[in-house]
């Protein structure tokens, strides 16, 4: 997918967190791309970024984007920070690489979007599970008919959110605070794993007319553990969603009922063992692998003007943004 | 040698439990004493619910809050004490495990010992003298019963009774004290005895998650360890702040099981496979090389 022998693309990276962490290591795995600066407000983490041969560091992030050698930046702030951090970009002209969701909400969002047009740069939002093999493969099968036309679409992600924890099940991560703090993170499970779903629902379907939520509240928080979506899109199809927070293993999947036939995708990640081995060798566990696809999308799009922008931008991300804003206001009691 | 309980309760709720630890406290000849302030101590290590196996069920220590103020007297001031840990915040653990929900149903104190008022106390194990806050509340409870889960743990091989009481040390960062875990543990129970342990055996975690249906009190933690050490299919005297707990007095590995055959909760206990095993020393290795820094 990408032309290893292009000119490099030098990458500041901001925000260290989990996700973070991921890409500076996918960002090792892309010959024509390199970290070049890092910035976080924990110095813990920068020395993680320092370990992988990031030599400019800074805990404010401002700094890092005045770096005349930075290309892009990759933002993986707390969602709250999205769009001032991503809007400062934009106006040092860098192009972005944003985390999803978005923004807290469909306001913020849509500064994100006008900042990113009113300075040229190019935004992509990362939503991986587009690169995942399982759900391209999906894509393909109704691009080319065999289900017929699809009507009934069934979308579950389940998973611990914030609650996961190291590769190794034993050792309990810290949650940061953000994250249990609905005023930073725009929503619970459905802002954070229902935008995955509805984005690939999107790409599959195209866009939404309607949506009702039934959220749940199972361990007493303001914020919603799980969610279920009524979704009916502008195609004619109707589209069950099931997200949730609640759960010790992942399951992640769609399944496409069509005229034809119908499909299903699952993706689950390898074991935590495997996972550990693999991070401790310096390898891509399989997990990260959609991370590593998406990443080397940007670095192309951002190299390329014949790459499908419309596909990832923050346009796009927008929609699904929408598509929540509503699902929060129309609730099934 | 000391007396340990075992008891099997099948449902989950709070009448069955209830009358299930009434049996268990029988089987020890422990009578509840007149007490006007009652302090439980759960297992709350982390936001994992009570179907994990991993941390105390909150309609298990509904059950005991019935228990005693039926029991004892229904004015008795009872506490549910757990203090803030390195990945763990009380805050949004007793939430999230449904106890804020439990204190205001059952009308009891909910209380962060990271922030409430202490005293200093030194404590000496094995010639080392350990300086720890302890917190008033726990000082002046007339009760004091350790409520905890029984579960495998890298560090100290299983977790039970004595593991539970790490939890009542306020200081939050308690990674500090890894190097001398066993030590502290041992120290800790020195400086906060705990009166009563009723182990919430219910659902369990091993190999995996599993309604067990155990409930086992006593008074002595060392002997509930060992019991426990033998359902998990560990060798008691591989276990180091079991046999530290013993030699500074904290009471006796040797036990009289009353009550349900320990065989049978032996036999259904999911313990670890060798696999399993093969990997927690891996990870100790890991761990011990620095490896894990390069974990996420």
């Amino acid at each position: 997918m990408f032309v290893g022998n292009m000119k490099r693309v030098n990458l500041g990276l901001i925000g260290l967190g989990f996700i973070g962490k991921v890409h500076i290591r996918n960002c090792l795995k892309i010959k024509s791309a390199k970290v070049v600066a890092a910035a976080d407000v924990s110095k813990k983490a920068l020395a993680y970024a320092k370990e992988f041969g990031v030599k400019q560091l800074f805990t404010d992030y401002r700094k890092l984007l005045k770096l005349k050698d930075v290309d892009a930046v990759i933002i993986s702030l707390p969602t709250h920070l999205h769009a001032d951090c991503t809007i400062e970009a934009a106006e040092e002209r860098k192009h972005i690489f944003l985390e999803k969701p978005l923004a807290r909400n469909p306001k913020e969002g849509e500064k994100i979007v006008s900042a990113v047009r009113k300075n040229g740069v190019k935004c992509m939002v990362g939503y991986p599970l587009r690169f995942v093999p399982e759900f391209a493969n999906l894509k393909r099968k109704i691009e080319s008919g065999v289900l017929g036309d699809i009507q009934i679409a069934h979308a579950v992600n389940i998973a611990a959110g914030p609650f996961f924890h190291r590769a190794e099940s034993t050792i309990p991560r810290p949650v940061p605070d953000w994250w249990l703090n609905k005023d930073l993170t725009g929503g619970g499970a459905l802002m954070d794993l229902g935008c995955h779903m509805i984005n690939l629902l999107r790409w599959y379907l195209g866009e939404v007319s309607s949506i009702k939520t039934h959220l749940g509240f199972r361990f007493n928080f303001d914020f919603e553990d799980y969610a279920t979506c009524i979704i009916d899109f502008e195609c004619g199809a109707s589209a069950i969603l099931n997200v949730g927070w609640f759960s010790q293993n992942t399951a992640l999947g769609v399944e496409l009922f069509g005229t034809m036939s119908y499909a299903q995708a699952y993706h689950s990640p390898s074991s935590r063992v495997i996972t550990a081995i693999k991070l401790i060798l310096g390898k891509t566990p399989r997990f990260f692998i959609p991370y590593l696809e998406e990443l080397s999308y940007f670095i192309n799009y951002i190299k390329n003007d014949d790459i499908d922008e419309n596909r990832l931008s923050g346009e796009n991300a927008l929609r699904d943004l929408g598509a929540i804003a509503k699902a929060y206001t129309n609730q099934i009691e | 040698m000391s007396l340990v309980g075992l008891i099997g309760c099948r449902d989950r709720n709070v009448n069955s439990i209830k009358e299930a630890v009434k049996g268990a406290l029988k089987l020890i000849d422990y009578s509840l004493p007149k007490a006007k302030k009652i302090v439980i101590k759960p297992n709350m290590c982390y936001y994992w619910d009570w179907s994990t196996g991993q941390t105390t069920d909150p309609i298990f220590v509904a059950a005991l809050i019935d228990l005693f103020r039926e029991e004892i007297s229904p004015n008795v001031e009872i506490s549910i004490i757990e203090s803030d840990a390195s990945a763990m915040k009380c805050k949004y653990a007793f939430k999230y495990l449904g106890y804020e929900r439990l204190a205001k149903r059952y009308n009891v104190n909910l209380v962060n010992l990271s922030e409430v008022e202490a005293e200093k106390a030194t404590v000496k194990v094995k010639d080392e003298v350990f300086e720890f806050s302890v917190p008033k509340i726990i000082r002046d409870a007339d009760l004091r019963v350790n409520v905890p889960k029984m579960k495998y743990m890298s560090f100290t091989k299983i977790s039970c009774a004595l593991k539970n009481i790490y939890g009542c040390n306020p200081y939050p960062k308690k990674f500090k004290y890894h190097s001398k875990l066993n030590e502290v543990i041992v120290a800790l129970n020195k400086v906060m005895p705990f009166d009563l342990h009723i182990l919430d055996g219910l659902t369990v975690c091993g190999s995996k998650t599993l309604r067990l249906g155990l409930i086992m009190a006593g008074q002595d933690p060392v002997a509930m360890d060992t019991v426990v050490s033998k359902i998990l299919g560990v060798n008691p005297k591989s276990v180091a702040h079991t046999r530290l707990a013993e030699k500074e007095g904290l009471g006796k590995a040797s036990f009289i099981i009353k009550g349900e055959k320990l065989g049978y909760f032996m036999k259904k206990y999911p313990r670890k496979r060798l696999s399993d095993k093969i990997i927690t020393f891996g990870y100790t290795v890991a761990c011990k090389l620095g490896l894990d820094r390069r974990l996420i």
